[in-house]
């Protein structure tokens, strides 16, 4: 999700040429309106396919179970009971998204369910509808349904002309919706869900809402598009219209197109409509499915990102190439007619884009250095202390316990986290501090035990509403957005804090938590470019951009050599001088005695000291869980 | 017998091993302390193979088992009993055992290598059909580490066998390791519990932060002061 | 048909589609591959069967003597594919989706779209069929029955009883200590694609003996497949079997109590309850005695 500046006012001139250009178009010849119209449907069908598969990787297999029900309610309500055709098509969108609601209300509540059987589930639903479809007499009953030629204005004349308008109608409408959640919340959430669902829940994402928006719009425009395909068919049976024809043909579009960007599923569609026509045009109809499927394992395997991230780094050499040979042939004019000019400029282009090549420059690396000067927001966080403050409890957890099967990992644990504490929480392997930095979090439920933030209940919240009631955590192994920018995974975290902001403001308040850390000079590179202890300050960022009361620090310094621990002490020190309070999960018992204010002790599942370091860590209890029972007498 | 020299090993990004260099001579038993995440269990795990090293060189008895393919390790005489025990949950004790005498030389003698094993646990004996998933803490540990010795090691690597069991099981894992040493095999020991592993040691290595730190005979590094301060840090 | 008569004509041609599941139920628990590519295979080695039988005079069931050896090889090769590019489990699903769509167009290119089957002179067994009670049941279906059975049932005695079995659970519970003892997780996974192959010639045979084929037909056995699939639990060979059954049973029911097309919606309701309240599958393995 890389965001070069000029794509955007590229997008909105093209937009702004594409109108006449396709009202130009209504006066070509009937068999380029053919062909166009064709473009359109698929563009709609791959697009709105990808605002749930591509954008979240919620893999979808079920398209044609949209598609199918926008062309039966089309072919039952217009063409055997003779409805308004306009209003028909939107009630095909709205049944759609109906059953794409039913469809994510259950799927998507399911914890277990994992992206493969996901797929699969889509997989099936096509083949239940074809079932239902055909028992139900109301409906098909095995006999197909015959729908007439609907009633259009004299001005768009023929009817070629006619389904074109509205065929692009329904394809900008799908186009629209791609290119605006790409720019906006709703786009960024799925994107986030996509990259890793469990960190964006914890970052505040509601991520089943998301998605269900995602279904939604992915049922409403399949739903329509076959609506208003229908119009086009005359006559409407079951395999004709759920076979694997829809399914397969979005998944390969989008696939070679891109299915990060909003366009790519229109690239797609160009690509394969035209090889598909020249492909029948040439006789060699029965190869179409051949050369699909083996496109699709080929890209699968060698460029799974597509068309339009290989187009974005070298877009000057891969526009040349269609421009040059498109030109060439038409000019010369002999060979083929123009859709052949089409499809052999488009393998040009295809060509220079898929070429190996430079990768993305490589970031540039320079050791983070502390010290860039406070930033100001955090000083307004400092508050003004007089000298009779008491700290107030930030959360408080109860007798807590978790179990796992048989396993107990905690046994009863009760803890309280004072406003401006910094406590170090330790223990021997297995001692059950990363469960209780879950059962914190809210990635996990306690089997029992209650945990108060602020006075409040949060036991039985999702992740993403303890977020935004100010808990938030890092992970020992970072796991930051792959596909978004350094800045762009701390914007996340803001545009879905306690106050939805937008991605501009966001992106700007990123600036002071990019300083906080020392990432300034990292900010748009991409996560995979930068090492392990400036991933664990992104990770720190991310989780501060949430504007926590409390942050959960779990193992933050594995893995760094000393220098970088240095460097990443100080940065803990300066979120903590901002006023946060954390609890700091550390094996490196040397910086817990740096930073503590409070020392906790776990073994075993149950608490077994607390106080201050070098108190707790002399305690001969804590001693023994550690270095084992003495057999000896220690040096001192 | 088994050299390490100058290994590097890497988690992804984090470096976890850094210029480690130890040895172990034949029937030593050598333990390898230190705090969590010091490194302890990824050095055995490059030892076994499970890890591939970025660079330097583990040698056993001639052979370089940083060339060789993960699964070839055990085949060269190296056998693990894993942190957690890592048993085959849904098989049968008898199961477990048989399959750690996978590799070929193993194999011809198993036979008598079960009796052997079964000699030196004979719980195990008794519950040869029971599934392994469903035995208590500290038979699991027993199984894990009769099912190495089914692999006829010449070097047997144990990650913190006492993880999590009540003492008096501790007491029965260290009987083992001590009859184990008796047996002429040698024993990598990484423990967590210090002074227990000191006790039944010959040498021993402490590992800070993914470095050595300190190395020495059992008896005098146990008096030390300075290995309390690496591990707690005062 | 009555309705026991249904739901026992059921359960047999159940297990058929169990001996179908059992190879991918494997591949996906064991290898982590969702290998579509199954169902390729299954096509192909009916339409060989018809093939070989119809031209050289085979018997049918004689013919997967070739055609078991060479799904086996092609089983082998797919999955040496997948080795070789390190692809993840979802991607393996888009990939064999591919393989799938290709291998159906190239059936429906050589052999045509129009249904195949072999005359009954090439497969006498189509016209036969046996009297168990009140109850008749056609030859083929019989054949089926007893092929699937025997071949899961067998799959789960080699897995329980030979070492080398015994080698592969162990593969399947802890892929990384397993390697630690030697087991060799390349050739298991191409030892086990390659079994996964030849049983999927096995079955393609016994769907050509008892049905017309056409290249569409894989589309029809996905949904029911994959189903068995997660009833029975992934990787779980008697579970799988158990699952079969119980489908078979079922989708004979519904068909005899409402309609046949009626069946799918049934099955497809239960894998959705099936997901919320045992998402192991019905029959999952306990660690008990």
């Amino acid at each position: 999700m890389r965001k070069r500046s000029w794509v955007a006012p590229t997008a909105v001139a093209l937009g702004l040429v594409a109108t006449p250009v396709l009202w130009e178009i209504t006066r070509f010849p009937v068999f380029y309106l053919v062909f166009v119209s064709g473009i359109l449907f698929w563009a709609a069908q791959a697009t709105s396919w990808n605002i749930l598969s591509g954008y979240s990787g919620y893999f979808s297999f079920g398209q044609g179970a949209f598609f199918g029900v926008g062309v039966y309610t089309m072919a039952v309500l217009f063409g055997r009971h003779g409805w308004n055709w306009l209003f028909v098509v939107l009630l095909g969108g709205v049944a759609a998204m109906l059953l794409a609601a039913g469809i994510g209300a259950i799927a998507f509540r399911l914890r277990s369910l994992r992206g493969e059987i996901f797929a699969l589930l889509t997989l099936a639903v096509p083949f239940i509808l074809a079932a239902v479809v055909r028992l139900v007499d109301v409906i098909d009953g095995g006999q197909g349904i015959v729908v007439p030629v609907p009633a259009f204005p004299e001005a768009v004349a023929p009817f070629q002309r006619f389904y074109f308008v509205i065929s692009a109608v329904v394809a900008l409408l799908a186009l629209t919706a791609a290119y605006l959640m790409q720019n906006n919340r709703y786009g960024w959430a799925l994107f986030a869900v996509r990259d890793d669902e469990d960190v964006a829940e914890g970052l505040g994402v509601p991520t089943f809402f998301h998605k269900m928006i995602a279904i939604g719009i992915n049922g409403l425009i399949g739903g329509m598009s076959g609506a208003v395909v229908a119009l086009n068919l005359g006559f409407v049976s079951v395999e004709g219209t759920f076979n694997l024809r829809v399914p397969l043909f979005v998944i390969v579009m989008s696939v070679l197109g891109g299915r990060n960007h909003w366009a790519g599923p229109l690239v797609g569609a160009v690509y394969i409509h035209t090889l598909q026509n020249r492909l029948a045009d040439a006789g060699f109809d029965g190869w179409s499915l051949i050369v699909l499927g083996t496109v699709l394992v080929l890209l699968m395997i060698l460029a799974p990102d597509g068309l339009m991230s290989r187009f974005s780094r070298r877009p000057w050499q891969v526009s040349a190439a269609f421009v040059l040979v498109l030109a060439g042939l038409a000019m010369f004019g002999t060979w083929g007619e123009p859709v052949d000019w089409l499809a052999a400029a488009l393998a040009a282009a295809a060509i220079v884009a898929f070429l190996p090549g430079r990768g993305v420059s490589p970031a540039q690396r320079g050791v983070s250095s502390v010290g860039l000067g406070e930033s100001r927001a955090f000083g307004e966080a400092m508050k003004t202390r007089g000298e009779n403050w008491t700290p107030e409890p930030v959360v408080t957890a109860t007798d807590v316990a978790k179990s796992f099967g048989g396993v107990d990992a905690l046994r009863g644990v009760s803890i309280t986290v004072h406003e401006g504490e910094l406590v170090g929480l330790v223990g021997p392997n297995g001692s059950g501090k990363t469960t209780l930095v879950n059962l914190l979090s809210g990635a996990l439920r306690p089997t029992s035990g209650s945990i108060r933030l602020a006075g409040a209940e949060i036991v039985r919240l999702p992740p993403h509403q303890i977020a935004h009631l100010g808990i938030a955590r890092t992970y020992q192994i970072p796991r930051p957005f792959s596909s978004l920018t350094v800045r762009d995974n701390i914007a996340v975290a803001i545009m879905f804090g306690r106050e939805p902001k937008s991605l501009a403001e966001s992106r700007a308040e990123a600036e002071e938590f990019l300083m906080l850390v020392g990432l300034t000079d990292l900010a748009d590179v991409r996560p995979e470019q930068v090492n392990l202890h400036e991933r664990q300050l992104l990770e720190m960022a991310r989780a501060m951009a949430t504007r926590p009361s409390l942050l959960l620090l779990d193992e933050a310094l594995a893995g760094l050599n000393p220098v970088e621990i240095d460097n990443a002490v100080a940065v803990v020190r300066r979120i903590h001088g901002s006023g946060v309070s954390i609890v700091l999960v550390e094996h490196l018992l040397r910086v817990v005695i740096q930073l503590a204010t409070r020392v906790i002790v776990l073994d075993q599942g149950r608490q077994l000291a607390e106080g201050t370091a070098d108190v707790v860590l002399r305690d001969p209890a804590v001693v023994t869980a550690y270095m084992g029972k003495e057999s000896h007498a220690p040096g001192d | 017998m088994l050299r390490v020299t100058d290994l590097d090993v890497f988690y992804g990004e984090a470096q976890a091993l850094r210029g480690v260099s130890m040895s172990i001579d034949r029937g030593e038993v050598v333990s390898v302390v230190g705090s969590n995440g010091a490194g302890k269990s990824t050095l055995v795990n490059a030892i076994m193979g499970i890890l591939q090293a970025r660079s330097g060189t583990i040698d056993l008895d001639g052979v370089e088992l940083t060339r060789l393919a993960g699964h070839r390790t055990c085949a060269a005489g190296v056998a693990i009993v894993p942190e957690g025990r890592r048993l085959f949950p849904y098989l049968s004790v008898k199961d477990n055992l048989d399959l750690g005498a996978f590799n070929k030389d193993a194999r011809d003698h198993r036979a008598e290598t079960v009796d052997r094993v079964h000699a030196l646990f004979p719980r195990l004996a008794e519950r040869g059909v029971q599934m392994a998933g469903s035995l208590s803490g500290g038979e699991q540990q027993m199984l894990a580490i009769g099912r190495a010795l089914m692999a006829r090691p010449r070097l047997l690597l144990m990650d913190e066998p006492s993880l999590g069991l009540a003492p008096v099981i501790v007491d029965e894992v260290f009987d083992v390791i001590e009859s184990v040493r008796g047996s002429g095999v040698s024993v990598l020991l990484v423990e967590q519990n210090v002074q227990r592993a000191l006790d039944v040691s010959d040498r021993a290595y402490l590992l800070t932060e993914g470095r050595i730190a300190m190395e020495g005979d059992a008896g005098s590094m146990a008096r030390d002061p300075e290995i309390r301060r690496a591990v707690l840090g005062v | 048909m009555t309705e026991l008569q249904a739901s026992i004509f059921g359960a047999l041609t159940g297990s058929l589609f169990a001996l179908m599941a059992v190879g991918l139920s494997m591949l996906w628990g064991f290898l982590k591959i969702i290998n579509l590519a199954h169902f390729a295979m299954i096509l192909l080695g009916g339409y060989l069967t018809v093939d070989l039988a119809s031209r050289l005079g085979m018997s049918p069931v004689a013919t997967i003597l070739i055609t078991a050896p060479l799904m086996f090889l092609i089983g082998a090769l797919v999955q040496a594919g997948f080795d070789r590019f390190g692809v993840s489990e979802l991607n393996s699903l888009l990939i064999s989706y591919g393989l799938l769509i290709v291998t159906v167009q190239i059936v429906t290119n050589v052999w045509t779209a129009d249904f195949q089957r072999m005359s009954p002179d090439i497969n006498p067994l189509s016209l036969q069929s046996v009297a168990i009670g009140p109850f008749v049941f056609p030859m083929p279906t019989l054949l089926a029955a007893g092929f699937g059975t025997v071949l899961v049932f067998g799959a789960h005695l080699v897995l329980e009883r030979t070492y080398a079995g015994r080698a592969l659970q162990a593969f399947g519970q802890d892929r990384q200590i397993a390697s630690a003892f030697g087991i060799d997780h390349r050739t298991l996974g191409l030892v086990l694609a390659g079994t996964a192959g030849a049983s999927a010639a096995i079955a393609g045979m016994l769907f050509a003996v008892g049905e017309p084929l056409t290249p569409d037909s894989p589309f029809e056995w996905i949904g029911r497949v994959f189903a068995i699939v997660i009833l029975g639990g992934i990787g779980n060979v008697t579970g799988t079997l158990y699952a079969g059954v119980l489908v078979g049973a079922i989708s004979g029911l519904v068909s005899v109590l409402w309609s046949p097309s009626a069946a799918p919606l049934a099955v497809f309701s239960l894998v959705v309850l099936a997901l919320v309240f045992r998402p192991n599958g019905l029959f999952p393995r306990k660690a008990g005695h």
